[in-house]
């Protein structure tokens, strides 16, 4: 595997707030990294970083060999990133498959695939964007991505404020994601030990410091290191 | 993924769909929503036929023996457990029978369908949490680094807690999700004009 994704010592954040200080990491392709912290810690920062969306200060920004730096945000999604934002960002007025071809690129991921995946989406392809309900729109929004073809997938949050019903089919569909489809993924989630397991890397954001970059099972064993940082939850759903 | 990580899964995805049974069973009795049978019926297979065929006969066959041997105060606990265990047979035969009488009487057999399908939640739920506040503190506080070392790699053979050893349950659970209103699935199914 040759390396996707390297971040030297980046500074980033809004306007000449710096959120960001001092990140560092590289990913493989079809590498997956759990990115995780507590709310405000600079989670999205980083994921708006790579996208463009927030400003870069100083520090190395490689994707596939080209200093991202310099690619405008409109570029990067040609690049190879694609972004599922915490707000879904579903056009409301397009049907759904309307959402799902307008960002279409060439490669493995097209409609076809992308309605295996998600058999919902495809009884619904003719709804409006806005006739959705939060689980359809959340699949609606990874589908739309996957039809960009992307090298590194970034998800943010895609399981809050989902039933856990919904929540658990998400986690198996993105268990297939990083295992079989050689794509990389970056996943920001609050529910730690429900996605350590399915990656490799973990990164650990604190007032927009890095206090844990490893292998997520070494973080997933360490109950106390979890519970310092993270405050995690083990228990089912309350019924 | 370590043993304790499995259990808490599959209690998560178990209790996920025991979550929707209740909201698809409280739908039926307010009128929201019309029974679906095929529904009903893949919840059912899958509340039943994953702790008994997946999830208990790992617990019996390794975390509770080594718990056994290991502490000996656990013993009462785990006879509650196990005997739960060895009633989930008798009460599945119960919830399916009470489905096939549903839907032979129609509306009328609604009341004894959902009397027996909530006492088989209820006990469900119990002995989930029964794991989860008294059985896996204990046995995260008492087992040693051996003990866990064994329990872990039979776990580990098995560890996917939507799949089965052959991904039997997969799919089982995708057609749930997909068939389940909202906000709880992604479907319609019973929901009056869908």
């Amino acid at each position: 595997m040759s390396e996707l994704l390297r971040l030297e010592n980046v500074f980033a954040g809004y306007g000449e707030a710096v959120v960001l200080e001092g990140i560092s990491f590289s990913m493989e392709e079809g590498d997956s990294l759990a990115l995780l912290g507590r709310n405000g810690m600079g989670k999205t920062t980083l994921l708006s970083t790579l996208m463009g969306a927030a400003r870069h200060h100083s520090g190395a920004l490689h994707f596939s060999g080209q200093d991202l730096a310099v690619v405008p945000a409109h570029g990067r999604a040609h690049l190879g990133l694609g972004w599922v934002p915490q707000e879904r960002d579903i056009f409301p007025s397009l049907t759904v498959e309307e959402n799902l071809t307008v960002v279409s690129r060439p490669g493995h991921w097209n409609l076809q695939r992308v309605y295996e995946m998600f058999p919902r989406l495809n009884e619904r392809r003719a709804n409006m964007g806005n006739q959705l309900s939060g689980g359809e729109q959340q699949m609606l929004a990874m589908g739309r991505a996957l039809m960009l073809n992307p090298k590194l997938l970034l998800l943010d949050e895609p399981l809050e404020g989902l039933a856990p019903l919904i929540v658990q089919e998400l986690l198996a569909i993105i268990q297939q994601l990083t295992e079989e489809s050689g794509m990389a993924v970056i996943l920001v989630e609050q529910h730690a030990r429900q996605i350590l397991p399915l990656t490799r890397q973990a990164l650990v954001l604190e007032r927009g410091r890095a206090v844990y970059l490893g292998e997520s099972a070494t973080l997933r064993d360490d109950r106390e290191l979890l519970d310092s940082w993270l405050a995690c939850g083990t228990t089912p759903a309350a019924h | 993924m370590k043993a304790i990580d499995i259990i808490h899964a599959e209690h998560r995805a178990l209790g996920a769909v025991l979550q929707a049974f209740r909201f698809v069973l409280d739908g039926i009795r307010d009128g929201r929503f019309e029974p679906d049978f095929q529904l009903l019926a893949a919840m059912i297979e899958y509340i039943t036929q994953v702790p008994d065929k997946l999830h208990h006969p790992k617990e019996d066959d390794y975390l509770f023996v080594r718990m056994r041997a290991r502490i000996p105060a656990a013993a009462g606990l785990l006879d509650q457990l196990e005997a739960d265990h060895a009633e989930g047979a008798r009460r599945t035969a119960a919830l399916r029978g009470a489905l096939v009488h549903y839907q032979g009487m129609g509306a009328s057999g609604f009341a004894g369908f959902d009397a027996i399908a909530g006492t088989y939640l209820d006990a469900s739920w119990k002995h989930v949490t029964k794991e989860e506040t008294e059985l896996l503190p204990l046995a995260r506080q008492s087992l040693t680094p051996e003990d866990w070392a064994g329990i872990d790699a039979a776990f580990e053979a098995n560890k996917d807690p939507w799949s089965g050893p052959t991904g039997e349950f997969r799919a089982l659970f995708s057609r749930i999700v997909n068939m389940v209103p909202a906000p709880y699935g992604v479907g319609d199914a019973g929901v009056p004009g869908a």
